[in-house]
Parts: C-alpha cells; structure tokens; sequence
C-alpha cells in the first residue's frame, strides 16, 4: 500500500510518516505544492494525506488535480481550519475524509485505514485478527467463526483497536473517535470503561481471547501477545 | 421625544410668554389712551353744555352730546363750589337693563345768576368692548403665528433634516458582518456634511477592526492547531517506546495538557466568534423536535449512566435562531445536565411556549450560582473539562435576549431560559 502525505511541517510529516510505515504502509512525502502535484503526476497512491494549507498552494489544488488524474486514490484531508464550510468543501471536490489537527495519529491511521478499505471495492473485504473476523461493510463480527452481536460503539472500539494493534491508544484518542467533539473528556472515560468491559466479555463468551490490555493511566493496548 | 415636537414645544412656550405679555402692555397702553380720551370728551361736554345754557333760553333741538350720557341738572340756592370732579361708579342702565361701569363729571356752576350742580355720566361699555376686542385680535394673531410656525417648522424639519433622516435609516440597516459604506448623498448643510463624514470613517474603522479581529481569531487558531498537533503527535510516539511507567505517565501529561489546550482553543474561538456576532443566518426552529433529536444523540450516555429522561412538552415554541448556535447551546445543556448527574438520576426537561427548563439531580456545585456562567469557573470536579460550555450557553442566551437563570435546591441543578424577549424582538424586526 503507498501513501503519499502532502504536509509542509516538517515535525509534523515526520510523526505521521513514522506512524504510518510502522503499519506497514509505503510512505511518500511531499513537502509542498509543486512536489505533490510531481508525485501525483507520476506514481498513483492508495491514499492521498493532504494538508490546506501550503506555502506555495492549497491542498484542494491537490485534490482537484487528482480528481482530473481520473486517480482511484482515497482522499484525506488534514486542516487546522475547524470550520464547516472547509469541509463541505473539501468533501465536495472529492475528498474522503476530513480531520482537523490536532489529530491522534491513532485516529488518522484508522481512517487511512477506513478509507483504503472502501476505495478497494471489495465487498467480501474482512479484516482478520486471529480467531476475529470483522465485516465492516455489513458491520458484522464473528469469532470462531460464530457470529457477535455488538453495539455500534462496541463495534466502532473493536475496529479501532484492530486498526491500531499493538499500539497504546489513549483515552481521549478512543473518546474522540467515539463521540467527537459531542462528549467532554471526564465523562467519556467511565464510558469507554463499560464499553470495553461488555466488549471483553462478549469476546470471551465466543471463545475468543482478550487482547486488551489496559496500560495503567494512559490507555489500552491492543495486542496478541 | 422626536425633535419636531420639541421645537413646537419651544415655540409655544415662547408665543405664550410674548402673548401674554403682550397683551397686558397692549390692554394698558390702550386703556390709558382711552381714559384720556374719556376725560377729555367730558371735559369737552361740559364746556358745550354750560355754553349752550348760557346762551340759549330754552334747550336746544341739538346737543353736541353723546347719546347715552345722562345730564342731571340741580339747581341750589348757594354757590357749592364745586370743583370738576371725575368718579367712576356702577349703575343701572336703562338701555342694557343692567348694571354698567359709568363715569361722572360733577360740577357747580353759575348760570343766569343761578346756582347748579351738574353731573354728566358717561357709560364706560363700549370701551371695555374695545378692550376684549383687543385681547380677541391679539389672541387671533398668536393663534395664526403658532400654526403657521408649526406648519413652517415642520416643513424646515423635513427639507432640511432630509439628510439626517437618511443617515439614520442607513445607520439602522447596518450591518457589521455585511458591511457596505453608508450612501448618502452630500447635503448643502455643513454639519451634516461633517456628520457622514465622520461616520463614514467610523464604518471604515469598524469594518477595518471587524475584519481585522475576524481574521486575527481565525489566524491564531489555525497557527496554534500544527504546534499543537506536534506536541500531541510526538507525545503519541513516545507513548509507543518502551519507556518505564514513570516516564509514560510523564509522556502521558504532555499529551493530555495539549489536548486539553486544543479543546481550550476551541471553546474561546466559538465564544469570540459569539461576541463578534459571526452566526448572524438564523432560521426558524421548532424547539422541541430540535431538542428531541439532540437527545437522541445522548441515548447512550443516558443509559450509561442509568437516568431517567422526564419530558414535559407543554408548547413548542418556534425560535428564529442560527442553527450551528441551538445546537452548540442544547447540546451544552444536555450534555451538563447527564455530567452534572448522578448515577441513576433524572433529567428533566420542561418546554413552554416561552421558556426551557432543564433540571437534573446532582450534587452541589459549591460555588455562587451566578459565578457558575463565567468563563473557567467550575465546580471541584470533572477537571477534565473546559469550564467554558455555561459560559457559552450564557453568551449565546444574551444575543438572543433571552434571560438565563441557574439555581440549585434539593439536589436539583436547574437551569431556566426564557425566550419572551426573543420572540418580542422577532415581532419588532418584522414589523
């Protein structure tokens, strides 16, 4: 899978590419307008990570001469600006996605994973965590191949945490992913610690192990071993 | 009061004061010509009559007198001596059948080697006639200058004040979020040449502030974002090393402190965004099925946190309202009302057609209840959140004019807005 990330600060590009290649993902980076626009000329991507605002352009730029590329490639957008008015827009020209920073790189990774999945057309798509098997177009679950009867959040926590394996993910990283800006943060905590708990139990009613680990303070882990 | 009616209130205070004044001098002056007048009219009457009854055996078939004016003449059989004398006394008038103000002119005189004492009255009506006549001409004058002043007056107000009423019509339309110059065409009068002048620099002042402060929020939030994404995405990498507990709770911190100063960031922009008026497309919105749909959004958290909903629908007001705002401020208050809770607790909400209740048991804030609404005050716990959602809600509720109220008793948190001010405004911008 090739990813090309479009971001122009420096620090920044450098957590995301790290992130991402430690998923295994071919990561590409272009610091600017007229390097992105060279990329996207020359090499097609699975998924497309652009930032606004450049120093020599605009991200929608980016976009739009994609979408004249007639390219397949999935669409992120990372904006500073919170406002709706971006996001029509963005969305408009043909973006898939849109997140504003500050963003967990959890959080993008699991939408550059979201987005990589629809843009694939494949309908028998699964995703596979040992005796766990996700459907994520019919949002469906199955272990041992028997099926899972599971919340839209427990569903939601459950592809978040496969998306991100063997990563600590934070609390409020789950919370946002979870609600949004919708929840203040106490709250959503306790929240997310009776959803993980039916979560794990209806887990192990299905014969399936638990791969969560709590790490004391800071978040959950979702790992095999 | 408009200012065409203080000036007639002017003008008319000051034509009654000339008026009376007037009158009075006028009335004076009159009747001290007119007394003369008399005088000298008696004193002519009694030279004519002594001459004429001097000089003739019988009365004559003509007198030079006065119709009207009563002779008595009384012999005596001594010279009285009596000097001409003028008194004004009341009698009895035959012809008016009442009785009148005369004026005598008694004296003795000598005719044909007889003595006489003669009086001569003269009816003072016709005089007073005069006198009411002037007071009914002066009166009729002050009466047609009143009116014609106003009528002038009223004419300068709308001519000359022209272009002072146009410059308030535009002032009323002005908008700060759409700005556009104020067009008024120049006006021969110098001050009010002066006046656009001055608001039109005013407005470019303000439009230039406006944007400017606009601009300055927008910026900082947007340059404030990628530093902070750096600090959170950094953070977020440690937390992947293997570092000792210890080190990760540190890690942990950094990454909370910045999430904390986004959220921060975001509740202050919307708040200056609020204050610079810049949700300014209002819509109508039925409130109860708005607030229904919110709720809905809060299911889960509801049942989390085992509460039970109370809905008491009495009316379902209609509010000309920005959307994004309703949502921001039904969302805060919902979203408070399940925070502030307690486990298996109950939210109530009361909606009328003029005000919103939303009530929930909770634990005592401990603090002032008015304090509650401003900025960064929070009761001891959830130190997670912003302490900005009831000051939004507060700030949201003034630009609409509606009264915010938060009381708390017996393990109730209770929050009243009432919107009458807010539908009372919406009939003034329609009419």
């Amino acid at each position: 899978m090739n990813i090309l990330l479009v971001e122009d600060e420096r620090s920044l590009g450098e957590s995301i590419i790290t992130y991402l290649s430690k998923e295994g993902y071919h990561c590409e980076w272009a610091e600017n307008f007229s390097k992105a626009s060279e990329k996207t000329w020359a090499y097609s991507y699975d998924c497309v990570i652009v930032d606004i605002t450049l120093p020599d352009g605009n991200g929608l730029d980016v976009i739009e001469g994609l979408k004249k590329l007639k390219s397949l490639s999935g669409i992120i957008i990372i904006s500073a600006r919170n406002s709706i008015e971006d996001r029509i827009k963005g969305l408009d020209i043909g973006a898939d996605d849109y997140i504003t920073k500050p963003f967990d790189l959890s959080e993008l990774n699991a939408r550059v994973k979201a987005v990589i999945r629809r843009r694939n057309f494949d309908a028998q798509n699964e995703i596979v965590f040992k005796e766990i098997t996700v459907k994520p177009y019919d949002r469906s679950v199955s272990i041992h191949e028997q099926f899972v009867s599971l919340t839209k959040k427990e569903f939601d926590l459950l592809v978040f945490f496969i998306s991100n394996q063997n990563r600590v993910i934070t609390k409020e990283s789950i919370a946002e992913h979870l609600w949004g800006d919708d929840m203040d943060m106490a709250d959503s905590y306790d929240f997310i610690y009776s959803h993980l708990k039916n979560l794990r139990k209806k887990i192990q009613e299905h014969g399936g192990n638990d791969y969560i680990e709590t790490v004391y303070g800071i978040g959950y882990k979702f790992t095999n071993h | 009061m408009r200012l065409l009616a203080i000036a007639n209130r002017y003008y008319l205070a000051t034509l009654i004061i000339v008026f009376v004044a007037g009158s009075l001098a006028a009335y004076l002056i009159l009747k001290s010509i007119i007394n003369q007048e008399f005088n000298e009219k008696l004193f002519a009457e009694q030279d004519q009559l002594l001459y004429e009854l001097r000089n003739y055996e019988n009365l004559e078939k003509t007198y030079y007198l006065n119709i009207g004016d009563l002779i008595e003449i009384n012999e005596v059989a001594e010279n009285p001596n009596i000097p001409p004398t003028l008194i004004d006394t009341v009698m009895y008038d035959p012809y008016e059948k009442k009785e009148l103000p005369f004026r005598l002119l008694t004296f003795s005189s000598e005719i044909k080697s007889r003595f006489y004492v003669i009086t001569i009255s003269k009816s003072l009506l016709p005089n007073q006639d005069l006198m009411e006549g002037v007071s009914e001409i002066m009166l009729g004058i002050a009466l047609m200058l009143m009116v014609s002043l106003g009528l002038l007056n009223r004419f300068i107000f709308k001519k000359l004040w022209h272009p002072f009423h146009q410059i308030i019509d535009q002032l009323h339309k002005f908008q700060i979020t759409h700005p556009e110059q104020l067009a008024i065409e120049p006006s021969h009068v110098e001050e009010f040449n002066d006046l656009r002048q001055v608001l039109d620099k005013m407005i470019s002042k303000s439009i230039y502030d406006y944007k400017t402060l606009k601009e300055y929020t927008e910026n900082t939030s947007h340059e404030i974002q990628t530093p902070l994404a750096i600090i959170k995405n950094k953070a977020e990498m440690l937390l992947q090393e293997p570092l000792s507990e210890a080190q990760l709770n540190e890690v942990s911190k950094i990454y909370e402190a910045a999430g904390r100063l986004s959220r921060l960031k975001e509740g202050l922009s919307t708040l200056t965004k609020i204050d610079n008026n810049q949700f300014v497309e209002s819509e109508p919105i039925e409130l109860k099925a708005f607030i229904m749909s919110r709720l809905s959004g809060f299911d889960e958290l509801v049942d989390l946190k085992g509460l039970k909903v109370d809905l008491r629908f009495e009316g379902n007001p209609i509010l000309n309202f920005s959307n994004d705002l309703m949502y921001m401020m039904i969302t805060n208050l919902l979203s408070n009302s399940i925070k502030h809770n307690i486990q298996d607790g109950t939210i109530r909400i009361i909606l009328t057609q003029n005000h919103l209740v939303i009530e929930n048991t909770g634990k005592d804030p401990g603090l002032p209840t008015a304090s509650l609404f401003d900025r960064f005050k929070r009761s001891g716990e959830g130190h997670e959140s912003t302490g900005l959602g009831l000051s939004i809600i507060k700030r949201i509720a003034d630009l609409y004019d509606m009264t915010i109220l938060y009381t708390y008793q017996d393990g109730w948190h209770r929050i009243k807005i009432s919107f009458n001010s807010q539908k009372h405004q919406n009939h003034e911008d329609q009419r």
